[in-house]
């Protein structure tokens, strides 16, 4: 029988690759690594699509989530790559936000540069944990709302949240600056033994603070004549 | 420079390396040295005193060249049409929050997608173009982003992290460009409104050296259909009107209103309604057809053997060759003749459409009520019939809006969007009122059935001889009770509608099944 | 025969009609010419031995341009095609059409057949198609199809012939054409309205004596017709006297029509024009849309498409039938017809988008909800034009994105036809699982 597509021997592949081509090839296939990297976590921590917010867990996951990133090359873009990927649902088929939040914290952590900004407006999911252990040197702004336990054992590092967060925010800081534009909710500085949380808007409620100090707007409302530090 | 007698040269070969757009000759005008390229409704005008500029560093013919391509590639490629364009542009303006910047955001997207499409895929001298023309501002950042993402030296240097974050977004990827749009706008919003203010002290607008775009880019019928296929493509009602809104001054001096095209500038664009309208027109039933029917006469139709017994006077004496013989000769079988009949008016139309409090308000957010009773309207005017619209809330404390039987679809729009969100009873004597002004009018009732005086509505609606469809929302004790007190009338259909989608699809299947019944006469 | 040249006679030719006989508005336009496209494309189908359906309100020029296109090409004179006319109406019969016994011969008890005009000659015009009765039009279905034309135990087949029909928009006292017989023609076009002004120079203008009478010629053709040669005979002596009407036309009116020798010619350099590889993608998108049903594995008009298929945004889902395999060859020989009297060297994409509504107007039939959408539009054509005008941009925006992955997918297809070990691209648009079909490589989209 008569080859039906005779007219088409002749033709290779025509198309020129510019170098946008080659920016994008490379962006996709580091994303599919960090992909790959948190999928492999979710899988060794978050059995049955459960995982537990507890001290233990999250110390757990942060190392997993080092050695899965050992390797990689990225840049702090290919951070914010991850964070829009966690929204579509096509390319992560289950979002669990505490892993993924843990996860993103040490993508930042141990990125190259210095200074990070992550343009998270768009961003549907709020990202939990971010921030977490954060060291000295680092900078970290995001556009955008984050999640509860935002700057969790932050560990020197600045972090600046141009939007709000919800609970838990600063919990178990160590040192470092929180900075948060808007507005915080419960159990701000939970834990937290050091560092400065400064907040713009207002703050629903503190936890249990053992030092350190939080700002709302120019006013220290921790330690004050009504707060008392707490020992655990 | 000769410029038009370059273009004439190459215009065949552009037009196609491009696929033959459908487009006329590119015309010359003397223009600014500053601007290359202007486009109106598909005629591209170049600037005669901009090529002179760039004589002494390109040739003639790959200027004019690499102009062409890129206006061309915005006819064929982006933003293709101006659905797109809004689409990029509402895109836009949820970053920026302003119009201005939105535009210009969108503007300069569009320009790094087509440039960047004609220098992947097609031959270009655009990278030179660029190379030649000096730029600052957001401008100057493009080309630094062109020289990354081309891989052609213009002597811009390798560019700040704005650029390394430009260059990853992929502009190619058209059905990623929603996304794309809002972080090209993200990642340009301090340059862009740093060039605002430097503009707005200079008190000069600055330019794009390939040209604005604009609504003057499109047709009339271009901006009709964008304009339908964003109102179905938006997720709300706001979206529509607020770019719409942004967008209004440009659609009037276009001459576009709400009614539709070149209804003159005497009616302002009310996005509500335009958004209804457009919306409407997707769910359309076809205009009727001339029916076939019997003539009444007999008309000769085939020939058949003749059989000894049937009638001789039957006989085709041509084809039985002047023989009567069987097997020879050959009669006429008869048959009614079929023509085209013509219709029966379709009888005028009445919409009641419920605007209390309990019902969703039309210009907040989509009313699947009001989009019906678009619907039923646009169907009855499509067929030659009037339509009259009676919309209450508290009619007794004036909360209503009675618009007499015509054939304006603008008027019948607004009484339809008008919105009291007040209690709900209506007052008989207003409908009686529409009912004697047209012959039999079919009744179209969309409400959710909470009217005080349900009582005296359903007696009425017992007493009278009209087609009556009642659409009502959700299930309870008043729908019941109406469903129960009008059951006995075979000219009374009743519709609960679970789903507040379907309330278009109900109303036109319903009003097909009043056209396919409707009587025909010779 | 110098290159080019049959094309400038036929330029002339057209310029002739519109200046002199058919007076009209350009309405199409390609690679920078105006041309109307009633008359561009009857002379097309003149010259390819096409089958042209023309529509118009009553009193636009729909037979008396077929007429003079038919004349000036074939150099029959004018009268001898107003006598082979075959008239749509009820009470047509097969002996008015195609042929009748020889009555004195039949009294002698010998069947001989009387060939009617319309059967002979090859300019065949029908006038008001869709007046006759369909199982008239049936009758035709055959001669229309090929130029066969039997009656009694005879056969007649024309060895070239153009076909036009004329018919009214619907109205009392119309059928529809029987789908097989639209299906036979190669492509529809309208007559239109030439506008006030050049109406009013029409009406100043008519003549009594038309240019392309010639008595004496249409004298000696009727006898020839009439004659009991055998109709390769006729043929001939009938060629002698287009010669001369053909000489005539070039004297006195600075015609040059075409022998049947020339035609020859011309159709022999028509075929020999190639399609570029854009051209003969897209048309191979453009078929794949209209033919394709991923359910039911093709389309066929008894068989509903579903709301929830994938392939809802492609013209399969807004066409009832399924395009023939004359849709293709139609536009493969108006294409090349158009590329060879422009004098380019290969069909392309604008060729063939320019052809491709004409084509494919009588051949569709689209759904009601899609028709509904569409005829209150705005437009300059008949919606049935429109309609198809609007389909083949549709289908070339879709090209036009993926022109550079569909040639490689075609690339790689011929490689995979031929048992080289290489997966078929994939892709969303129909082609690509026809492609799959072709290579007999299994598809495995869910349906």
């Amino acid at each position: 029988m008569k080859n039906p597509f005779e007219a088409f021997h002749n033709i290779g592949v025509r198309r020129r690759e510019i170098p946008l081509d080659t920016i994008l090839k490379s962006k996709e296939e580091t994303l599919a690594r960090i992909l790959r990297g948190y999928e492999d976590l979710l899988r060794n921590e978050a059995k049955d699509l459960v995982w537990l917010m507890q001290y233990s867990t999250v110390i757990k996951a942060y190392g997993m989530a080092e050695k899965r990133i050992e390797e990689l090359e990225y840049t702090a873009e290919d951070i914010e790559e991850f964070c829009y990927a966690l929204d579509r649902s096509d390319q992560i088929p289950y979002l669990i936000t505490g892993p993924a939040g843990v996860y993103i914290s040490a993508l930042c952590n141990y990125a190259p540069e210095e200074e990070i900004t992550l343009n998270l407006r768009d961003v549907n999911v709020k990202i939990n944990l971010l921030g977490y252990r954060l060291p000295p040197n680092k900078k970290l702004v995001v556009n955008g709302n984050l999640g509860d336990f935002s700057g969790i054992g932050l560990d020197g590092g600045e972090l600046i949240v141009e939007g709000s967060c919800k609970n838990y925010t600063g919990a178990g800081m160590k040192r470092g600056l929180l900075t948060v534009r808007h507005n915080l909710g419960f159990n701000t500085g939970h834990g937290m033994t050091g560092g400065e949380i400064h907040v713009g808007g207002r703050i629903k409620g503190l936890g249990k603070i053992v030092g350190g100090k939080i700002f709302e707007g120019d006013q220290l409302i921790f330690p004050n004549e009504g707060v008392k530090p707490y020992y655990f | 420079m000769e410029v038009k007698k370059t273009i004439e040269n190459i215009w065949p070969k552009v037009r196609k390396k491009h696929l033959f757009p459908q487009i006329p000759v590119p015309e010359v005008v003397e223009g600014e040295e500053a601007v290359a390229l202007e486009i109106k409704s598909k005629q591209l005008r170049i600037s005669k005193a901009f090529c002179e500029k760039l004589t002494h560093t390109m040739k003639n013919e790959d200027i004019v060249e690499a102009i062409l391509d890129h206006g061309i590639s915005h006819y064929m490629y982006c933003p293709w049409d101006f659905h797109t364009y809004l689409t990029l542009y509402n895109e836009a303006k949820k970053v920026v929050k302003k119009k201005d910047l939105a535009q210009r955001a969108t503007s300069s997207f569009v320009d790094v997608v087509s440039d960047t499409y004609c220098v992947r895929d097609k031959e270009t001298k655009i990278p030179e173009l660029y190379k030649n023309i000096r730029t600052t501002g957001l401008n100057e950042v493009l080309t630094s982003l062109y020289e990354r993402i081309w891989g052609f030296d213009m002597g811009r240097g390798r560019g700040d992290e704005r650029i390394s974050r430009l260059s990853r977004i992929p502009y190619l990827e058209r059905k990623r460009w929603r996304e794309s749009v809002k972080k090209f706008t993200t990642i340009i919003q301090d340059i862009l409104e740093e060039d605002l203010e430097d503009e707005q002290q200079e008190n000069q607008r600055g330019q794009n050296p390939m040209g604005e775009h604009s609504l003057s880019d499109y047709s009339l019928e271009e901006i009709d259909q964008g304009l339908r296929e964003f109102a179905g493509s938006v997720q709300d009602l706001q979206q529509f009107k607020e770019t719409l809104e942004d967008l209004k001054e440009e659609l009037e001096e276009q001459g576009y209103a709400s009614g539709g095209m070149g209804r003159g500038t005497g009616n302002p664009i009310d996005a509500d309604l335009l958004y209804y309208m457009k919306i409407a027109e997707s769910y359309t039933l076809p205009i009727r057809s001339l029916p076939i029917e019997k003539t009444g006469d007999l008309y000769p139709y085939s020939h058949a053997p003749w059989e000894v017994g049937k009638p001789v006077s039957h006989i085709d004496v041509w084809t039985s060759f002047g023989k009567i013989m069987p097997g020879i000769s050959q009669l006429w079988k008869r048959k009614e003749g079929e023509t085209y009949g013509e219709l029966e008016g379709t009888p005028d139309c009445l919409i009641v459409i419920d605007s209390s409090g309990s019902m969703v308000n039309p210009r907040e957010r989509l009313s699947h009520a009001v989009l019906g009773a678009a619907c039923a309207c646009n169907a009855y005017l499509k067929n030659g019939a009037r339509v009259a619209v009676y919309n209450f809330s508290d009619a007794f404390r004036d909360n209503k809006v009675i618009m007499d039987f015509n054939y304006e679809k603008e008027r019948a729009y607004r009484s339809i969007c008008k919105y009291f969100g007040g209690g709900t009873a209506l007052d008989l004597d207003d409908i009686l009122y529409l009912l004697v002004r047209a012959d039999n009018p079919d009744i179209f009732i969309i409400t959710d059935m909470q009217i005080t005086n349900l009582e005296t509505l359903i007696g009425f609606f017992n007493q009278i001889q009209n087609r009556v469809t009642a659409v009502h929302l959700g299930h309870n004790v008043h729908s019941s009770r109406f469903k129960e007190g009008t059951n006995k009338r075979s000219n009374i259909s009743v519709f609960n509608v679970k789903n507040k989608v379907d309330i278009p699809k109900i109303v036109l299947g319903q009003i097909n099944e009043y056209l396919l019944s409707s009587p025909t006469r010779h | 025969m110098q290159d080019g040249h049959y094309q400038k006679r036929l330029r002339n030719m057209y310029n002739y009609i519109s200046d002199n006989l058919y007076l009209n508005r350009p309405d199409i336009e390609i690679k920078g010419e105006k041309f109307n496209s009633a008359l561009l494309l009857g002379l097309l189908s003149a010259i390819n031995r096409g089958k042209e359906l023309i529509i118009g309100e009553p009193g636009l020029g729909k037979t008396t341009s077929a007429e003079y296109v038919g004349s000036i090409v074939y150099r029959y004179p004018l009268g001898v095609i107003w006598g082979s006319e075959v008239p749509g109406h009820p009470e047509q019969t097969e002996e008015k059409i195609i042929g009748r016994p020889h009555l004195g011969e039949l009294s002698k008890g010998n069947e001989k057949v009387v060939w009617s005009n319309f059967a002979q000659i090859p300019v065949k015009v029908v006038d008001e198609i869709n007046r006759l009765p369909e199982t008239k039009q049936s009758m035709i279905l055959n001669g229309v199809d090929r130029g066969n034309w039997e009656y009694l135990n005879e056969t007649l087949i024309n060895d070239e012939y153009s076909l036009f029909a004329t018919c009214n928009y619907q109205d009392r006292g119309t059928n529809t054409i029987i789908p097989p017989l639209i299906d036979r023609f190669d492509i529809l076009v309208e007559s239109r309205h030439p506008g006030p002004n050049i109406a009013f120079t029409i009406g100043m203008e008519a003549k009594r004596d038309h240019p392309l009478r010639h008595p004496e010629y249409e004298k000696r053709l009727h006898e020839i017709l009439r004659g009991d040669e055998a109709y390769e005979e006729k043929m001939l002596l009938a060629e002698e006297i287009s010669d001369l009407f053909g000489e005539y036309m070039k004297e006195n009116l600075g015609l040059e029509g075409l022998t049947k020798q020339e035609r020859r010619e011309s159709s022999s350099q028509i075929e020999k024009i190639g399609f570029d590889l854009e051209a003969n993608s897209f048309t191979r998108m453009m078929l794949a849309e209209l033919s394709f049903c991923h359910k039911f594995g093709q389309k066929r008009s008894l068989e509903q498409c579903e709301e929830g298929c994938h392939y809802t945004g492609y013209l399969c889902h807004h066409v009832k039938n399924c395009a023939s395999n004359r849709l293709p060859i139609s536009i493969r020989n108006y294409a090349q017809t158009l590329a060879w009297f422009l004098e380019d060297e290969e069909v392309d994409l604008e060729h063939v988008r320019l052809i491709t509504p004409y084509t494919l107007a009588h051949r569709i039939q689209w759904k009601d909800s899609y028709l509904s959408k569409k005829e209150g539009e705005g437009r300059n054509d008949p919606l049935q034009i429109y309609m198809a005008r609007e389909a083949t941009e549709e289908v070339f925006k879709r090209y036009s994105e993926q022109r550079e992955y569909l040639t490689e997918a075609f690339s790689v297809a011929y490689r995979a036809f031929d048992q080289d070990e290489i997966a078929p691209l994939d892709g969303d648009h129909p082609i690509y699982e026809a492609i799959k079909r072709d290579i007999g490589a299994k598809d495995e989209k869910p349906v």
